[in-house]
């Protein structure tokens, strides 16, 4: 795998900040796309655009035989038994609600438990949240150690009789860690919990096979694995898909219908109501595309070596504190990282006494606000702020983070410079 | 967005002049914003219609608290009824920094809590 030819596969990372090279180290929030990917997205909407599944006439053959040959490519992509397990929405968080509302609603009930990790993003929290209140059922966390890890012994201990469904991260947008899906999939089904996986994290980087993972739901984006934004993959294993209740009513999802009532249509036309994301899929499909031809256990490994060589060189930055586990293994392409306050002083969790204190202790940390104006003067890009996480911050006494996420056209030099831009922060503001 | 790490503004940063507690506040507002989880304290003391102490506390980046920081100085000494009168665009202009879409949030969370400072004060004092 050739980074710099890789590289020239994407057209933005020869633009300038301010006649700077771009560094893109955000990739955990959007990934760039390749010309391929962009290609794909011309040629539809060039020579191919109609609507699917509805006409007869050429344009909308050649549209619908795109959109049914991108499930089919994203079908393999994740390795699915069946193509119409695939069911496309515009993210991973409708993805997300689709599994809180459609399957919550009609399984869960007063007092089942819904068990989810510390590290959730918002939303594979949020909508938990809802559900828990309409159906009277619980919230459980599985908790995070020191190291950003949540251990088998935690995982056993949460996951008892009661626990209706487990909806986690395969891969934390913070911390980086890789939780052990396919233990938590053995340990569920034993106790008769559905497993719902947030894979927004995982599917750009990792070689994912559902199949392998032994999970029920899973959920990514296209755009952070280098396709357009507005497409999503909800994966439901197939026999719960008939279990659930639908999600949209609409155009394209009936069978039959009269003034009073309507029959569906089979799978998975079913669950996409209304014109689909027909252009979104084709480039999502092109992007899956791409990655396979540069090779899944590839791109791993190099985000196996960037981490390890982010760790070692922001390890060297002044008082920068790394979130998560500290074996490049056991994360995926990112490094969160904050400036420690000095070890004596220690931000009250509540809130009365914090009003009272953090006014004597924030300067001496760097706010990661700064700490990404300040890479951006050198064209770094980064991210700032909590990511959607807030809670975990809340629980790790921090108020926000930095967090630089790398992916296949990134390289050793690129956390070089962000090294040197760190430094270039702490001389400015420390 | 380059001025704003100039040595004169990183001064204030690093050791703001209002910053600190007020003894025996009239008011006193804890505001967070909840793009970048920053939290500030506003603690006023009024007499005789006059804002006569001002002082912040929190967890914020350089903006925000250099914007609390200017807004603070500005405020010492005004009426009441001049503070409500401040507008995001004075507050900028205050500033002085041509600042991106995203920091202009993290520069008016003092006015936000300056706001619902006064009204707090005007709704317990009135």
């Amino acid at each position: 795998m050739n980074v710099n030819d890789i590289k020239k596969d994407f057209p933005i990372l020869s633009r300038k900040i301010d006649g700077t090279d771009l560094v893109y180290l955000d990739n955990a929030a959007t990934a760039q796309k390749p010309q391929a990917m962009l290609d794909a997205l011309l040629d539809y909407y060039t020579m191919h655009n109609a609507n699917v599944h509805r006409g007869i006439h050429t344009l909308s053959e050649e549209a619908t035989e795109m959109y049914e040959n991108a499930r089919k490519v994203v079908a393999e992509f994740i390795g699915a038994s069946h193509t119409e397990e695939i069911i496309f929405t515009k993210g991973t968080t409708e993805a997300l609600n689709r599994v809180a509302i459609c399957w919550g609603l009609v399984n869960l009930k007063k007092d089942d438990i819904i068990l989810l990790s510390d590290m959730e993003h918002h939303s594979n929290l949020v909508p938990w949240q809802k559900e828990a209140e309409q159906v009277g059922a619980k919230i459980e966390l599985l908790e995070s150690n020191t190291g950003g890890e949540i251990t088998l012994d935690e995982i056993k201990k949460k996951i008892r009789p009661g626990v209706k469904v487990v909806s986690v991260t395969h891969a934390s947008n913070v911390l980086g860690t890789i939780l052990p899906v396919r233990e938590i999939c053995r340990l569920a089904h034993d106790v008769g919990a559905v497993v719902c996986v947030d894979g927004a994290q995982a599917v750009p980087h990792l070689k994912v096979n559902v199949k392998n993972l032994d999970c029920d739901f899973y959920a990514f984006s296209g755009h952070k694995m280098l396709g357009p934004t507005g497409i999503g993959v909800l994966w439901t294993r197939r026999e719960l898909l008939e279990k659930m209740d639908l999600y949209e009513y609409g155009g394209g999802m009936i069978d039959e219908v009269t003034y009073t009532n309507a029959t569906w249509a089979a799978l998975p036309e079913r669950f996409e109501a209304g014109t689909p994301n027909v252009a979104g899929a084709i480039g999502l499909a092109a992007a899956c595309n791409y990655l396979k031809s540069i090779g899944m256990n590839e791109i791993r490994k190099h985000e196996i070596e960037l981490n390890g060589y982010a760790l070692q060189e922001l390890g060297k930055v002044p008082n920068l504190k790394i979130m998560g586990p500290l074996d490049a293994e056991k994360r995926t392409g990112l490094v969160a990282f904050y400036f420690a306050a000095p070890s004596s002083v220690v931000l009250p969790q509540d809130v009365e006494q914090r009003k009272m204190t953090a006014g004597h202790i924030h300067f001496d940390t760097i706010h990661s606000h700064d700490v990404a104006a300040v890479l951006n003067q050198s064209g770094i890009a980064v991210r700032s702020g909590h990511h959607c996480a807030m809670p975990l911050h809340k629980k790790l006494n921090i108020a926000a983070s930095t967090r630089a996420s790398y992916y296949l056209y990134n390289s050793k030099e690129d956390i070089d410079k962000l090294r040197e831009g760190l430094n270039k922060a702490v001389q400015i503001l420390g | 967005m380059d001025e704003l790490y100039r040595e004169e503004l990183m001064a204030v940063y690093k050791n703001p002049t209002h910053r600190g507690q007020v003894a025996d506040p009239s008011v006193e507002v804890y505001k967070k914003n909840p793009m970048c989880g920053d939290e500030l304290n506003l603690q006023l003391k009024i007499e005789d219609g006059k804002i006569v102490d001002a002082k912040f506390s929190g967890v914020a980046c350089s903006v925000s608290v250099i914007s609390s920081d200017l807004l603070l100085e500005h405020l010492k000494g005004k009426t009441v009824e001049e503070a409500k009168s401040l507008s995001k665009d004075d507050l900028l202009k205050l500033v002085g920094l041509n600042l991106t879409t995203s920091r202009v949030a993290c520069a008016t969370l003092v006015l936000k809590a300056l706001e619902e400072a006064l009204k707090k004060y005007e709704s317990t004092n009135i």
